[in-house]
This record gives structure tokens, sequence and C-alpha cells, in this order.
């Protein structure tokens, strides 16, 4: 194509992007040293109190949420790896002439208002839920039962975390996988590797790519949501996300403080899919 | 795999029999489908109890199925909805519709012409794209508010759907340029020169050429723009101003029953949307069939 | 092959007198600061086949870039019938081009591919069916009207592509390396059918390549290119028996190429011995290099050859035996129809007017 003309397209784009990310993170950066009324600067003085109120030991409820939040998005990334590893596989080596809609089945539910998604599993993990209520028509029951409440809150949260952003995992990993070479795989077992070790030493690493944006992808909603949470523990528990939700409109700066606190695992994510994925190739 | 070969043992030798090989097959077959059929069933879940919510009479416990009803449906289908259900339904679909229009042609042209930069500043400007997709929409959507603020000082109408709108610009174009820019590397490099040689005027060689042979991957951003738009609830949480969408509709019940209404219009709008893709396919490849029992192959 | 290149220097001349209808004039491409195309001049005639031969990277397509209308020279003016075209754009130039892998569009089927620059050029309906149909015709294609162009095959996509582009009845045709991605035995029907098609056109085709071969089997003229310099521009048989320098020589055909001195009129001396040559152009005892082609040596009794050697290698390549002689160090190849055993000591004899004598490059890559 007609490289430097139609390059010129391009440049408004970078105008808008340093507009609408380059000026914000400069002000979220800059507000969380001070004490500002809302985004005007008027007789705002330097302060680290925002930081304070986080990092501090006289007072540990921030930090408590901060682990609390960081244990569940851990656990939940985790599982999703686990569960979506192995169905994108599955998918991606599977016979079937029509990968095309397996794959469209797993995006389906995605379609679905995801709150809405969550609104039902809380109803399905109630003790009497609407699963329950039909199936003891025909005489049947279903009902979860939990040792105590803090134990529900939180495997319902890990569940929901889970169930929501699962195709987030599935989709770059499978992608990758789909893209390996058959030949790789004949090449390594052509060459004394069995089955196991052809999967441990060609496809997984070769994979690594859709792994990595996968693991991403979902522990940053996870880390930085918190409306999830709040639906399954019915408002009891508190997550980072919900201290920006609470204090966004009375306390930018305690807000900007939290903001910078996730975009230190955005800006290390980044440099990671930027050093394994130049092109964006397992994004979409 | 060692260099030394040692004798295998007898239970191995047992099962390398072809007879044993080919069960255990079945069964590690049997197994892998098993696995991947019940996480799909957990997925599919909460829809299943969303579909079933919108038929239950019920209309004091959401726990309790008390009666099949097509109330529900109806009343979504004839808009009788109660007014905060009718406005969050509505913002949620005009947003996504705009949002998906506006971002679709904007992420294609942007698409084009990151595809034309020189390698080094390619590669900066995808880097660049890539933010709001790895960014923590939480952060998208602190970071649009503060701007929006700054705007409000001048404009002071501009939180609503104006602040909404442009919101769900921002974080579609991108999924939309990352859907398209594969489509241009596919292009063969001469295919926009070929058009200029045969007497295309350069607008007319990106409308006439470039932009049909790139149309799958148009469509295929044009489809998660309004996935992600109409789903979308932090950023809308804090660019919305007074305006609720489905998604902080359904956020602010989180302690109440939702009008029961909800549950039948999200069954209704994922159907279409499942029914229509499932119609474009099929059409697709019963073209694709077509065609090659016309044009049988040559070798 | 002296007598034929004899033929090919009046055909030299005769060149210089047809009618120009495109000229290069001192033209320079920048890309990042080096220099693709470097000072060329160059003119191309009226019905002439002219092909663009040099190894990748020389500035071979991008010159033709140029005359396209793709890309604008940095420096220098491109002629047209008289008229400077530098700025005009390849949508108002009388020329098309058959692009490297073709570029066909993908979402269009052949006749709609073929049809495209009629339609953009508003050419009547009627016209246009008639015109597409006489194209496919052409390029014995015809009944493909409504095939998908990605159920072609390669071969089948490549006539597609120069129908589409002879369809607009240019003045010039621009080839860019058409053959390239096709296999060998379609390469070479290929390269006939288009020579016969350009005589039946009667329009000049500019020609890229980087295959000697094609270059010397379809042109009128060639113009072999390294670096973004021309090296040497002329008819093939001019190029293959008198290249001008140890690049060209090499480049094209096999050659054994040797120091050498020229000691007087008609007498060269290289190897040891001295030998009678017909080149007169240069001074007495200025060294030169000497080019000899394979099939230019003849293998005799070793017993009073000014040139005695061992045979190293024997190669059967079909027709002639490729033999490998070491002479004082130095391999000589040699293609000659009765074979020798290795290690076998034979004379080599070269005839005085099979001798090339070339000036020697001072600067040698």
């Amino acid at each position: 194509m007609n490289i430097k003309k139609l390059g010129k397209l391009a440049l408004p784009y970078l105008v808008w992007m340093l507009v609408l990310v380059g000026i914000p993170l400069l002000m979220i950066f800059i507000l969380s040293f001070m004490n500002t009324d809302g985004v005007s600067f008027a007789g705002a003085t330097w302060t680290t109190a925002a930081w304070e109120k986080m990092f501090t030991l006289a007072d540990t409820t921030n930090l408590q949420i901060l682990g609390y939040t960081f244990l569940t998005a851990f656990v939940a990334t985790v599982i999703c790896f686990l569960i979506g590893y192995p169905m994108a596989y599955i998918v991606a080596r599977s016979p079937f002439s029509n990968k095309f809609v397996i794959l469209i089945l797993t995006i389906i539910p995605m379609w679905s208002n995801s709150l809405l998604r969550n609104v039902a599993l809380k109803n399905i993990l109630s003790e009497s839920n609407i699963l329950d209520s039909l199936l003891s028509r025909i005489g049947l029951s279903f009902s979860i039962v939990f040792a105590n409440q803090d134990q529900a809150t939180f495997i319902s949260i890990v569940i929901g975390l889970v169930l929501t952003f699962l195709p987030f995992m599935i989709l770059p990993i499978y992608t990758v996988i789909e893209k390996i070479d058959e030949s790789l795989l004949e090449a390594s077992m052509d060459l004394g590797a069995n089955r196991v070790r052809t999967f441990a030493k060609v496809t997984f690493p070769l994979s690594m790519k859709g792994v990595t944006t996968g693991i991403i992808m979902v522990f940053l909603p996870c880390f930085s949501g918190f409306a999830i949470q709040k639906l399954l523990s019915s408002g009891t528990v508190y997550v980072l996300g919900s201290l920006i939700e609470v204090n966004y409109i009375h306390d930018i700066n305690f807000v900007s403080m939290l903001s910078i606190v996730i975009l230190v695992l955005i800006f290390g994510s980044m440099m990671i899919v930027n050093k394994v994925d130049k092109e964006g190739a397992t994004l979409v | 795999m060692g260099v030394r070969k040692k004798e295998p043992g007898r239970i191995t030798r047992y099962l390398r029999r072809p007879e044993v090989e080919k069960v255990l097959q079945s069964i590690a077959n049997v197994l892998k489908y098993a696995f991947f059929a019940f996480f799909m069933f957990l997925m599919y879940l909460p829809i299943i109890v969303i579909a079933i919510q919108s038929f239950n009479e019920s209309t004091g416990l959401i726990y309790q199925f008390t009666g099949f009803t097509f109330d529900h449906w109806k009343n979504v289908l004839t808009f009788n909805l109660d007014s905060s259900l009718m406005k969050a339904i509505s913002t949620t679909l005009l947003v996504a519709l705009l949002a998906t229009g506006i971002s679709t042609v904007l992420g294609t042209i942007i698409a084009i012409g990151i595809h034309s930069l020189p390698q080094k500043k390619r590669q900066g400007m995808v880097f660049l794209n890539q933010v709001p997709i790895l960014n923590a929409d939480i952060i998208t959507g602190i970071s649009l508010m503060f701007v929006f603020k700054i705007v409000a000082e001048v404009i002071p109408g501009v939180f609503g759907i104006p602040s909404l709108l442009i919101a769900h610009v921002f974080f579609c174009i991108p999924y939309v340029v990352l859907s398209v820019l594969p489509k241009l590397a596919e292009l063969d490099d001469n295919l926009y020169d070929a058009a200029l040689d045969l007497y295309c005027k350069p607008a007319v060689g990106i409308t006439k050429v470039i932009i049909p042979a790139i149309m799958p991957g148009i469509l295929t951003g044009m489809l998660i723009a309004f996935t992600m738009s109409i789903d979308d609830f932090l950023i809308s949480f804090f660019n919305a101003g007074q305006v609720n969408n489905l998604s902080i509709y359904i956020y602010g019940g989180y302690n109440r029953r939702l009008a029961p209404e909800v549950y039948a219009y999200n069954t209704i709008l994922s159907t279409v949307i499942i029914v229509a893709l499932i119609a474009m396919y099929v059409s697709s490849s019963l073209k694709k069939r077509k065609n090659l029992k016309r044009e049988p192959r040559h070798a | 092959m002296k007598i034929m290149s004899y033929w090919g220097s009046v055909n030299g001349r005769g060149r210089s007198m047809a009618k120009k209808l495109i000229e290069l004039k001192d033209i320079t491409k920048m890309y990042d600061g080096t220099a693709v195309v470097d000072h060329i001049n160059l003119y191309i005639n009226e019905n002439e086949f002219i092909t663009l031969l040099g190894p990748s990277g020389c500035g071979k397509t991008t010159t033709l870039r140029m005359i396209g209308g793709f890309e604008k020279p940095d420096s220098g003016e491109v002629v047209m019938n008289g008229a400077v075209v530098n700025d005009i754009p390849p949508y108002e130039r009388p020329i098309n081009t058959v692009f490297q892998r073709y570029a066909l569009f993908p979402h269009l089927n052949v006749y709609d591919n073929i049809a495209f620059g009629l339609r953009n050029q508003k050419v009547p309906k009627a016209e246009i069916a008639e015109r597409v149909e006489n194209a496919l015709k052409m390029v014995s294609l015809p009944n493909f009207a409504l095939r998908k162009v990605a159920n072609l095959s390669g071969g089948q996509m490549q006539r597609v592509a120069i129908a589409r582009a002879i369809v607009n009845k240019p003045k010039i045709l621009l080839l860019d390396e058409p053959l390239a991605a096709l296999d060998l035995k379609l390469r070479q029907n290929m390269q006939y059918e288009l020579k016969e098609m350009q005589r039946k056109l009667g329009i000049t085709f500019v020609y890229v390549t980087h295959d000697q071969e094609e270059a010397l089997t379809m042109s009128d003229t060639i113009v072999v290119m390294k670096d973004g310099v021309i090296q040497q521009i002329g008819t093939p048989t001019g190029i293959y028996n008198e290249p001008k320098n140890r690049f060209v020589a090499r480049f094209i055909g096999e050659s054994n190429i040797l120091d050498g001195v020229y000691v007087r009129q008609n007498l060269v001396s290289f190897m040891g011995a001295e030998f009678d040559c017909v080149d007169t152009q240069f001074a007495d005892g200025e060294p030169v290099d000497v080019v000899i082609r394979p099939e230019d040596l003849d293998i005799i009794d070793a017993v009073g050859a000014k040139l005695i050697g061992e045979v190293s290698s024997s190669i059967f390549r079909g027709v002639h035996f490729e033999l490998c002689v070491m002479v004082q160090g130095k391999e000589f190849v040699i293609h000659t129809y009765e074979n020798r055993k290795v290690g076998e000591h034979v004379g080599l004899r070269v005839d005085s007017y099979e001798i090339h004598l070339m000036k020697v490059e001072h600067v040698e890559h």
C-alpha cells in the first residue's frame, strides 16, 4: 500500500489516545499526591495523605481489603487457567470439522449481560434456589451448603469470577494452539518424544503467548472490578474496586492513589504482552 | 527418552497391546469431552437460570418457580416496561448501536493508517492501541471521567449520553483495529497499487478494493465492539452521569428484586444475536458449497 | 557467437533511432538515506520488450514502480512522450501493471477483476463485455469469467492478471517478476506466450526479473542493474558475448574470468601464455579482465597446449558435460559433449574471437 500517504490516517488516533489516555494518567499521578476539591486545583496542597490512608499499620482495614482482593483474583485466575487451558486445547485439537461452532459456543455466554449472569449465579448458590424449586417438583433437590458465611462469600465470588472471565482465558489460548503447525508435533514425535513430552516441550512453550494474554485478561478485571463481588456477597464484601466506587465522588485523591496501585499491575502486564505478542495477535 | 533402552515392564506391555490401547484411547476421549461438556454446562447454567426466570410467574420470590408465564416476554416485546428499565434498555441499545457504527468506521480507517506506517511506528501504534484493551476497565472509566470532568467545566451537559457514547467509542475502536489489522496484513501488498493502476482515484481505491477485501475483519470487529458495548458496566458506571444503562440498572438492584422483564429482555437479545449469527454462518457456508459445486476445482 | 553479437550491435544502433516512449533522466530514489536507484538514465522505445535484470535489491522493481507512478523519484525526470510525468498519478498514466503475486482482487470474480479498469474508465457495458471476452481468449482462459479468483491455480491467476492489464489497451505494460511464482515448465511456456502476446499487441513491455535465462529468452533489450546503478544496456546476445564488467559476466551465464594484460593490438597474455584476440580498445600493457564462456573452451591433447590442467570433476548435465579443470591452481569450467575422466591431464584451447576482454574495475565486491 502507498505507505507514506495512508499512514496519515493514523495520526488523529495518536492525538485521541494521548488526550484520553495520557492526560488522565498524568492527572491520576499528580492527584494522588494532593488534596484537591474534585479536579479543581484551587487551594490544593501537596500531601501523601492518600497513600497513608492505604499503606498504614495503624489501621489495616484497607490493606486487608487489598489482600482479600488479590487472593480472590489470584485463585480465580489459577482456576481459570486450569480449566481454560484444557478446554482451549480440546477445541483446538478436536477432530470436529467445524471448530467455529464450538468456538461460538464459548462466546455465546458473553452475549448475556454479565452482571445478570451473576445475579442468576447468586440464585443458584443460595440455599433455597430456583433450580431446587424446579427439581423439587420431580422429587429431586439441589442445594449447595457452605460451612459458614465467609466461606460461602469467598467461594461464590471465585465461582462468579471464573464463570464470567473463563472465555477470556480460553480464546487467546485457543488462538495460539490452533496456529501451531501440525508438522511441528509430528517432527517432535518423529524425533522420539512421546505425546506427553511433545506437549511439554513443543505445544505448551509455543502456547505461552496465549497463556500470558489469558492470565492478564482474567487477572486484571478480577483484581480491579467490584460489581461481581458486590452482587455475590450482597454488598457485605469490600474489594479494591469498592473503595474506588465509594470514594470516586468525594475523594478523588484517594481514588487516584488506588488507581496507581492497579496501574502498577497493568504496566507490568503490558510490558509482558509487548514482549511476547508485539502485534496483539492474541487479544481478539 | 533415555539413551539406555529399558525392557518395558509387564504392566506397560499389557497397556501397549493394541486392543487395550484402543480402549484406553476411547476412555481418554470420553473423559476429555466430559470435562469440556461439564465446564461448558457450568458456563451456561446462569444463562439457563436467566431463561427460566424469564418464564417464572412468581412476582414475590425469585427463588421459587411458581408457574409458567409468557407475560414477561410479552411485556418486553410490546415495550410495556417500567420506565427506569425501559430507559436503561434504550440507553444501552442506543449507545451500543451508535458506538458500534462509529467505532467500526473510525477503527477501519485507523487500521488502514496504522498498516501503512513503517514497521517501527506501526508497532508503536499497535501497542498504543492495546492500552485500552489491556487497561483495567476501572482505570479507563476513571480516566475518562477525569477528562469529562474537565470538559464539563466548559460544556456542562457533557455527562450523560454524550460522555457515555464517547467512552464506548473509545473502548470499542481498539477491538475493531485489532480485528482489521491481520486482514490487512493478509492482503497482497500491491492490491491498492493495482486499484490505482486500473484508474481508481485513491479514495475510490480504498472503498472499492481495500474495504471489500478486509470485510470479514471489519465484521468481526463490529461484532466484538457491539458485544463489549452492550455488556459494559465499569466504564459506563463512571461516565454515565445521571443516565443508567442496563448494567448499571442491574447493579443498582443488587439487594432487591429485579423486574422480571430483565430476564426476558436478556434472553430475547442473546437469542436474536445467536439466531442472526447462525443464519449468517449457514448462508455463507451454503454459498461456499454452491460455488464449489458450480466451479469444480481443476488440479 | 561473435557473428551474432555483431548483429546485436547493429540492432543497438537501430535502437537509438526508434521512437522513444519513456525516458528516465538522471533518476534517484532514496529509502532511509540510501539510494536504491542511483542516477540512472534510460530510454524505452515503442514496441520494445525491455527487461530490467538484476539480483534482489538492485533497484529494478523501484525503477518499474517509478515508471508506473507508484513511487516518485527524489530527483530526475520521468519523461513520457516528451512531457515530464513525475507528478502524474498512476490512474492517469496510459500504463498498466502485472504485479508480483498478481494482486488480484479477492472479493471479485475473474470477470469483475478484468472489467475493473474499464468500469473505472466508464466504458459502455456492451463494450466491456466484448473486451473482457477477448482478453480472456487472448490469455487462453475462455469460460473462466465467473470463476472465483481464490479457486484458480497459480498459472491461471497469472493469466487473469495479464488479461486485467491488457484489456485496458495500455501503451506500456509493466511486468514485475510475473513468472516468479510458477513452476519451471509453466514458466517456460509463459515466456513464449508473453513474447508472442507482445508481438501481437504491439505494445511496449517493461519486464522485471532476476532470472537471466528469462531475460535472454524474451527481451529485445536487457538492462542489467546492481545496487541501483545500471551496469550495461544491450541486446541479449550483446550482453552475453560482451559483458562490460565482471558483475555482468558472472550474473549472465557462467564465465571463466581471468586476470590478463593487453600486450598489444590483437594480443593478450594470461595464465603465463599469449593469445590472439580481436578486441582493440585498450592501451598496450594495460591490465584487463579476460572472459571465456564455458562452451567456448575446447578440450585438446595436453601435448603442445597453451593451457594444461587436470580434470577435477565431471557432471553430466543432460545435453553436455560440465567439467572442472584445474590449471595452475585456477579452476576452469568447461561445457563439452565428450566426457573426460577425473584426474586426466588435458589441454584447453580457445579461439581468438571467443576471448572477450573487459576493462578492469577498481571497485570489486
